[in-house]
């Protein structure tokens, strides 16, 4: 079956420790791998203050899976997103009805090597004020 | 009978053409995970700010407020202030 380019966020309770974080993160990332998806970014941002309550926390941390999955793979991922109870909020949209793995990774290629740029020029920068 | 035509007309003056931001800075990607971006299209209440003060074109009012709408389901910005949280 086709593969299509998903977008998962989720948000995962506050109280979880960082071992915690990445096995639930490593939980969905394995059903999407086991259904024959292919991930292409996982980003884990730090804590976050959130826009009103959500189960009484007023904090959490969001997880954003970038992935190509079969249609099918949806369904099961949204029923253990359901049960899981580190699970507090979470949406899948999806992005493209093709995936191309190569494609779909070169933004976070151009994205690192942007980040990195700018540090470079800085190091730079440094030196060459050390030098005067 | 003439005054009513002259404030018409010298409304009409002040009208200026806004830009739609989406447009203008084509570099600028919708996306509901970006609450920063989305802040500045609603009121302080949580409503989606109209087209006629932002400016934005159809194309992308429609975008933004698709965004906006899913940043609200992951509590990425508030539904109404009434439940936002304080500062």
């Amino acid at each position: 079956m086709k593969l299509r380019h998903y977008e998962t966020m989720f948000l995962l309770h506050p109280e979880l420790t960082s071992e915690d974080r990445d096995d639930a993160v490593e939980k969905f990332s394995g059903i999407i791998r086991k259904d024959g998806g292919h991930i292409v970014n996982t980003d884990k941002w730090p804590l976050k203050k959130l826009a009103y309550k959500v189960q009484k926390q007023t904090h959490g941390y969001y997880v954003v899976l970038d992935f190509g999955a079969k249609s099918s793979t949806i369904q099961e991922l949204t029923r253990n997103f359901r049960l899981d109870e580190r699970v507090m909020k979470f949406i899948t949209t999806k992005l493209d009805d093709e995936f191309d793995a190569e494609e779909a990774s070169q933004k976070y290629i151009q994205a690192d090597k942007e980040e990195a740029q700018p540090d470079e020029a800085s190091t730079e920068s440094t030196s060459e004020g050390k030098e005067e | 009978m003439q005054r009513p035509q002259n404030r018409y007309r010298r409304r009409r003056i002040y009208v200026r053409r806004k830009i739609c931001r989406f447009c203008a800075d084509k570099s600028i990607i919708l996306d509901f995970k970006d609450a920063d971006l989305l802040k500045h299209f609603i009121t302080e209440r949580g409503k989606i700010l109209p087209r006629r003060v932002t400016g934005t074109c159809a194309k992308h009012q429609r975008r933004l407020t698709n965004a906006v709408k899913k940043a609200r389901i992951m509590a990425l910005i508030p539904f109404t202030s009434g439940h936002a949280l304080k500062d």
